[in-house]
């Protein structure tokens, strides 16, 4: 068995790269074809034809083609993405600066995500449309039609403007040079509740409505008669036989929602100015950063994949009996 | 019961939270000041100062041979020594002679000197360097790729001493010596090409009025005060942080509750709502950026297959350029999206340019009449009654394009479609994403957009409207007419301020009455800033510059 599951590790590690390789040529091929001068900024409007020909020149964008698709795939097999045109250094340092802030916060709203989702959903189903379940239902859905802007605003409008109890923005204080580190993080984290209570009410509402609705589909098995009629206690019912079998289909969809935070949260990001991925991306597509946009594609790329990856891993882990389906 | 503490530490730990909060507004410093900035900076080194920000910050790091600043009565530059002391021209000004200051030391110590002059002359015109200013030292001895031709141009008498020559029968003036001098001894080393890479590695060494502090990469750039600079007097600001707020409201609701003391880029529609505010005021710096209407004078279709430049068959007309400006109604876009913070333009040079400004040319005011007037002359009749202009079976319709994301352009094409609509022109409104908007603008691809402009201190519009089009990348309407090329010419060559300001009134007249583009008003800068900010002197050259001379109050 362990030998099979190696195997289709290692199959499922080739596909990744291929999907990865696709992507990539992919999102080559569109840049290029797409409109747009990443160059222009650069060239000061005073220079003549011949000499806005060499800045260009020096953005290797006047070479054929299948050139620059060859420097492209030359590049990318030595793991370089190339110099980023707007902030002139190499696209893995541009990345390595936004990256562990959109890991550590994307992660932090996951856990919030999951653990409100799944308690919230554990009080609905105690009386199934009961008052309680249709308040948080009817709330939960109420939360997921406001988009993340409004209620990033929103936040901010009490929060901040009216009560004056948050910041509003930034990640820490300027006078952070004279704190503890206990204070160093409590700036942080008082910086953090509002993105991550805007970042993480979708993510709630949704993991609340699957759990909710596949706690309720199990609740209404015949086995769980059975356990009742044998005295097991409902505590025990839930924890030992509802939850388990309740709980796998959550975990794909967390591992697809994990990959789209690590992906980034433009919106978030930019309402409340955090140095994050999502930003980072859609600025270098607006300014037609080619080597920063494929960086950054690569990144959330890989990340998706891993999360994949990880969330088909530990359903396997919980049960054993598809684990060779799930991993294939 | 576990739950019960799990709860009571949640709950404790929020009110923590709270409560720090609330103890940090209280540790608020007076000479601090903390302005926002949309998007963060890519570099402090003023060779790649590309936008405006850059600019702006890099001034206050590095220190220039000489300041300019805006004298707002006579609406023009006055020229004031920096690093150089005191400087004599020659006689027919092809040469100047520069004594530098010796009491000037980088940040790192090390002495400035005049060969940090030659330095930085290398450098900014090194075509491996491709920095902000290359391809523009039009004044200088260069060589056949434009970099600087050293012996020619540099005699170093002494450290604090130099001769600059420039080329024969040009016109040199204080602005071809005013950018940012950088330290020789940290950049000497480093090979030309790997300097836009290689300065990231570096903390900048500098002799302005600032130092740089703290740099936090998508947040914040803290400058401190430095106090041992010549450029430092007693009581000005001594923090100033450019906090990076990339949303409009986020950075309104932090300027309202007073995490930030200034902030650009106003909409007009929130001014009222600001000044409620006590210690807040509004500063409009008067504009020298315009919008307009761009009408193709060339057919684009033509030009792109065989970059010849035929007339265009709608604009190609500068009395139908007339009538499309008579028939938009400028004003109201001034008093409705702009709440009459800007004022209508007729010509490329802006009324804060007192002595050039052409005060004798009557604004042309909206008048359906007169543009009916001018159409009916050109041949352009609704014969069929369908409320379309027609003239040999063609219809008076084009599409106007606009880049996407802006509200007031959107504003201006919906008025400018009503209001052709009027006159019998069907206009179609295309939106376009800015970059492709902007490639296929200088492109000539267009046939009409709205876009705009900002005029540069000092003047200088051959770009705009020069009729040789590889020479003019900025002529993107490509409009050719003679007269104007002499006289942009003669400004070009002329050393006599007076003689300039004769010669644009001349150009403002002939293109008031060519119409290559409608334009359509002067933009107000609109500043807001805590009022504990004194001696802000916001002039055309925007709001940063001079900033170190900001006093603040408790």
């Amino acid at each position: 068995m362990r030998k099979e599951i190696f195997k289709v590790l290692v199959k499922r590690c080739f596909t990744s790269i291929l999907v990865l390789f696709l992507l990539l040529t992919f999102l080559f091929i569109l840049l290029r074809i797409s409109p747009g001068d990443p160059s222009l900024k650069f060239i000061s409007p005073e220079l003549s034809p011949k000499l806005t020909a060499l800045v260009k020149k020096s953005f290797s964008l006047e070479d054929s083609f299948l050139t620059q698709y060859k420097t492209f795939i030359l590049n990318l097999s030595k793991g370089e993405f190339g110099i980023s045109y707007t902030y002139r250094v190499p696209v893995v340092q541009v990345i390595k600066r936004t990256l562990p802030f959109t890991i550590i916060f994307s992660l932090v709203s996951f856990i919030i995500q999951i653990s409100c989702g799944f308690l919230l959903s554990l009080k609905a189903v105690k009386r199934i449309n009961g008052i309680t379940d249709r308040i948080i239902s009817k709330t939960s859905l109420a939360v997921y039609a406001i988009p993340s802007f409004v209620a990033g605003v929103f936040l901010i409008y009490i929060f901040s403007e009216k009560l004056n109890v948050l910041p509003s923005s930034g990640l820490c204080s300027f006078d952070t040079e004279s704190y503890t580190t206990i204070q160093k993080l409590f700036d942080y984290a008082q910086h953090l509740i509002l993105p991550l209570i805007t970042l993480s009410l979708n993510g709630i509402a949704v993991f609340f409505k699957y759990l909710r609705d596949n706690l309720e589909e199990v609740y209404n098995k015949p086995f769980v008669e059975y356990l009742r009629a044998n005295g097991f206690t409902e505590k025990d019912i839930v924890r030992k036989h509802i939850i388990p079998n309740a709980i796998n289909p959550l975990i794909s969809i967390a591992g697809v929602e994990l990959g789209l935070l690590f992906g980034g949260a433009l919106i978030t990001e930019v309402i409340f100015a955090l140095p994050g991925m999502g930003r980072l991306t859609v600025n270098a597509i607006l300014s037609r950063d080619y080597p920063l946009v494929t960086g950054c594609t690569f990144v959330a790329g890989i990340l998706v994949i891993l999360t994949n990856l990880c969330a088909d891993i530990i359903k396997a882990v919980l049960d054993k009996r598809i684990a060779k389906g799930i991993l294939n | 019961m576990k739950n019960y503490r799990l709860i009571s530490i949640l709950q404790l730990i929020i009110i923590l939270l709270f409560i720090s909060g609330c103890q940090n507004k209280s540790s608020e410093k007076s000479a601090r000041i903390i302005c926002a900035i949309n998007s963060d900076l890519v570099s402090l080194n003023p060779l790649f100062a590309f936008s405006d920000n850059e600019g702006n910050i890099s001034e206050l790091l590095y220190a220039s041979l000489v300041q300019h600043d805006w004298d707002d009565k006579k609406g023009d530059m006055e020229t004031s020594p920096m690093l150089a002391k005191s400087w004599e021209w020659s006689r027919d000004s092809s040469s100047i002679t520069i004594n530098l200051r010796d009491d000037v030391k980088w940040s790192d110590g090390q002495q400035f000197t005049a060969n940090d002059v030659v330095f930085t002359f290398d450098a900014y015109s090194d075509p491996l360097v491709q920095s902000k200013l290359y391809g523009t030292f039009k004044n200088f001895y260069v060589d056949s790729a434009l970099h600087i031709d050293l012996k020619k141009t540099f005699i170093v008498k002494n450290p604090f001493g130099i001769i600059i020559n420039f080329k024969k029968n040009s016109a040199p003036t204080f602005y071809d010596i005013d950018f940012p001098i950088i330290p020789e001894h940290v950049f000497k080393n480093i090979y030309r090409k790997d300097l836009v890479t290689a300065e990231k590695e570096l903390k900048p060494v500098t002799d302005g009025a600032f130092s740089l502090f703290e740099w936090n990469k998508n947040q914040s750039l803290i400058l401190k005060a430095d106090k041992k600079s010549f450029l430092y007097k007693d009581g000005n600001v001594s923090e100033l942080i450019f906090k990076i707020v990339p949303d409009y409201n986020s950075e309104l609701t932090q300027l309202k509750k007073g995490e930030i003391d200034l902030m650009q880029d106003i909409k007009a529609d929130d001014c009222t709502a600001l000044l409620k505010i006590n210690n807040l005021n509004i500063i409009a710096i008067k504009g020298r950026e315009y919008d307009y209407a761009g009408w193709n004078n060339i057919d684009p279709d033509v030009y792109k297959k065989t970059k010849r430049a035929v007339p265009n068959k709608l604009f190609g007309n500068y009395e139908i350029r007339k009538a499309l400006t008579f028939s938009i109604n400028r004003g109201e876009i001034i008093k409705q999206f702009m709440d009459n913070h800007g004022e209508a333009a007729d010509g490329p040079v802006s009324p804060i340019f007192k002595e050039a400004f052409n005060y004798d040319l009557q604004p042309l005011i909206y008048s359906p009449d007169s543009a009916k007037k001018l159409l009916t002359q050109a041949g352009w009749k609704d014969t069929d009654r369908n409320g379309t202009l027609k003239k040999n079976g063609r219809e008076f319709s084009f599409t106007l394009s606009i880049p996407g994301g802006n509200p007031r352009r959107d504003f201006t094409a919906a008025l400018i479609q009503n209001n052709l609509q009027a006159a019998g022109i069907k206009v179609i409104i295309e939106k376009l994403e800015p970059e492709v908007f902007f490639q296929k603008m200088f492109n000539r691809e267009l046939d009409a957009w709205v876009a705009g402009w900002t005029v540069s201190i000092p003047l200088d519009l051959k770009s705009f409207w020069y009729s040789k089009l590889e020479d003019a990348p900025l002529n993107v309407v490509s409009y050719q007419n003679k007269t104007i090329d002499e006289l942009l010419e003669k400004i070009e060559i002329s050393q006599n301020r007076d003689e300039k300001n004769v010669l644009y009134k001349k150009l403002q007249e002939v293109i008031y009455n060519d119409n290559p583009v409608t334009f359509l008003f002067w933009d107000d800068k609109l500043i807001a800033y805590n009022t504990r900010i004194h001696n802000i002197n916001a002039s055309p050259l925007g709001v940063f510059h001079n900033c170190r001379n900001w006093l603040t109050v408790k």
